[in-house]
């Protein structure tokens, strides 16, 4: 009877196919949706690390030494010497690419209107390791060392009513520690995936932000990439270590994970994407338990039958335990197996979420690319396999235990 | 009768007493007088100066050195001469306060909170040189009594706004007796808290009037910071080209 069992219970899924169809939908939306959410999440994690590095620190991060400490008073003048920093970053084995910036607060002013703005000071050839301008850019072109020029993001341009060729005057507080304005003329909008890098945002070239700020030869920062492999935090102390013998300075090098804020706020955002993964996780448990149970109850005249005609307990709770376990293993399979297609699909297309996301501050893109992760779904199928054969090993022992008179009252 | 004599002369002694020993410019002068002397001595027709603001905060001193033109009460021109701001200039006409920097294309028209930015960083802000020299229209005067501040003899004048446009709700000035020069004057909220200080260090004399030629300015919601303006030479009254104080000049 025991090596017939497993005959058996195949046999059963097929004697009552609806209820075995229906009850592997259940397992297999609930697979599919942890698989979908856990892409999802993984998916965010990566983007936000990627935004993270690219558009705000990079691999690691040279600063002047004292920097941080007045930071709020925009201490422009405790630059750092990018002219002599970069042969140093070149020499090290380790460094992919780097390049310079200076972020500064300004008063965008367009006829007798100002708002609040940000602006980036960059060299647009060796941001090309940072940011894919190209793919970027909407309209226009990037702005060219030694011109009066910018680029800004697209909401900004719809929002200011401002098109390429359009000019306006830029007011801010200088590395001298006075003022000075210029006026730059929009010759590029780029919808960058940062939601606040859209809005408040221009980028003009660094030679040029140098001497409006009075840097000349200085940045405000160094963001350096780095070769696969390295590790950031040892790179980032030999680069200090470097600069420290070779040029006799201090400097603030830290790995972006070391650097307070940004790395906090990703891991900030890595417990609170878990808590919600955990969420739809129980909450796929409790339909697949559910389902599984109640195709077990149901069927309690079933059991009486079976008990009636000679069969054991123990082979009783098997049987079912070997149906729910064949239906589980179809239904997550197929589940897993669809959740994996979709987040594949997605990571090409994204899914895009800009107007939800529009004045929602986060480093995070407002196009979302799921990630497919095989392990991932693997431990997801194993465990709606296991969750659901639990769930049917609880109903089936107690309908094994039911006297076969008892168990036939059930109708 | 006599009776009603002697007590005339009773009154009169007192009375003679106080005449002679009470100050008498206090007797003489209100405090609307004091501040429309003060506002009329701080005037010239024109004028022409050069001087610069040295300004100490936590990251070092900052020195600009500039040339001022002024004419009447509400017109002035400043451009900057040193390294940093060279070219950059400042015009104040009736009401307004425009802009100037040699890279920008159009000019900027300071308004509304954007006065009340720091002037290159110093304890100085574009609103300060916004006020104008008619102190009694939008200020109530109450003269406290005198003090001597640095031996000279001063008046102690409070002024409360009477209207809101003003930079400073309430300012306390001292004021010299003699020749009117605020020696010192302290800037707070209604409220009564202190938000500038203001100390004359030095002066010198031009045209018949004492001139601050050396202040210390505190901006009190700045940590360690100060500023000295100092004048370096004052040419009083001369003749400046009318076009000097307008727009289509600030671009020249």
């Amino acid at each position: 009877m025991t090596t017939k069992l497993p005959r058996l219970a195949f046999r059963n899924i097929f004697r009552n196919l609806r209820r075995s169809i229906l009850s592997a939908v259940a397992i297999s939306v609930s697979a599919l949706s942890i698989v979908m959410l856990f892409g999802l999440l993984d998916g965010m994690e990566i983007d936000m690390a990627n935004n993270l590095q690219s558009y705000y620190t990079g691999e690691v991060r040279i600063r002047n030494v004292d920097y941080e400490k007045y930071e709020r008073y925009n201490p422009l003048h405790l630059g750092v010497d990018w002219e002599a920093i970069a042969p140093i970053l070149m020499d090290n084995p380790s460094v992919e690419s780097a390049t310079a910036r200076i972020s500064f607060p300004a008063n965008m002013y367009i006829g007798e209107n100002s708002q609040v703005v940000m602006g980036v000071g960059a060299d647009f050839s060796t941001e090309e390791a940072f940011i894919d301008f190209p793919a970027i850019l909407k309209e226009g072109r990037l702005p060219e060392q030694g011109k009066n020029e910018m680029l800004i993001g697209s909401a900004m341009a719809r929002e200011l009513n401002l098109s390429i060729g359009d000019k306006v005057t830029m007011l801010t507080t200088t590395a001298a520690r006075g003022s000075n304005a210029i006026t730059l003329q929009v010759v590029g909008i780029a919808t960058f995936p940062v939601g606040s890098l859209n809005t408040n945002m221009f980028w003009a070239p660094l030679d040029r932000m140098q001497y409006f700020l009075r840097m000349e030869g200085l940045s405000q920062e160094i963001l350096v990439l780095l070769k696969d492999g390295a590790k950031e935090s040892l790179v980032a102390q030999e680069i200090h270590d470097e600069i420290s013998q070779s040029l006799g300075i201090e400097t603030d090098t830290r790995s972006w994970k070391n650097l307070n804020i940004m790395y906090s706020m990703l891991r900030i955002m890595k417990v609170a994407y878990y808590f919600v993964a955990i969420f739809f996780f129980l909450l796929g448990s409790t339909v697949i338990i559910n389902t599984t149970m109640m195709v077990i109850f149901e069927r309690m005249r079933e059991i009486g039958t079976l008990s009636a005609l000679g069969m054991q307990g123990s082979e009783l709770t098997k049987l079912f335990l070997l149906e729910g376990f064949f239906i589980s293993v179809i239904g997550s399979g197929v589940g897993v197996i669809i959740g994996m297609i979709g987040n594949y699909y997605l990571s090409k297309v994204g899914i895009n979420f800009t107007d939800a996301m529009s004045g929602i501050d986060l480093e995070v893109s407002s196009i979302f690319y799921p990630q497919v992760n095989i392990l991932k779904s693997f431990f997801i199928w194993l465990y709606a396999v296991v969750i659901s054969s639990l769930a049917t090993f609880i109903p089936s022992r107690r309908a094994s235990k039911i006297e076969p008179v008892e168990a036939l009252r059930y109708v | 009768m006599c009776k009603h004599d002697k007590s005339k002369k009773h009154l009169l002694f007192p009375l003679l007493l106080l005449l002679v020993f009470f100050p008498s410019n206090l007797s003489a002068v209100s405090a609307e007088e004091i501040i429309q002397k003060m506002d009329e001595l701080a005037t010239f027709e024109t004028s022409y100066s050069t001087g610069s603001i040295q300004t100490k905060d936590r990251f070092g001193t900052k020195t600009s050195t500039f040339n001022a033109w002024s004419q009447g009460e509400s017109d002035s021109l400043i451009e900057f001469t040193s390294t940093a701001e060279r070219g950059q200039k400042i015009l104040r006409t009736k009401g307004s306060l425009y802009l100037f920097y040699p890279d920008a294309e159009e000019l900027i028209r300071l308004q509304g909170a954007a006065l009340r930015q720091s002037m290159l960083g110093s304890d100085i802000s574009y609103e300060d040189m916004t006020e104008e020299k008619n102190t009694l229209d939008n200020y109530k005067a109450v003269l406290e009594g005198t003090e001597a501040f640095k031996d000279t003899m001063c008046y102690v004048i409070t002024l409360t706004a009477t209207t809101r446009s003003v930079a400073y709700p309430v300012q306390k000035l001292w004021i010299d007796t003699e020749n009117y020069l605020v020696w010192k004057a302290q800037y707070s909220t209604a409220q009564g808290r202190l938000l500038k200080e203001m100390e004359v260090l030095s002066t010198l004399e031009a045209g018949g009037r004492v001139i601050a030629s050396e202040t210390r300015i505190e901006d009190k919601m700045k940590r360690d910071s100060h500023t000295y303006m100092r004048l370096d030479s004052l040419e009083v009254n001369p003749v400046l080209d009318k076009k000097i104080f307008t727009l289509e000049n600030l671009t020249w």
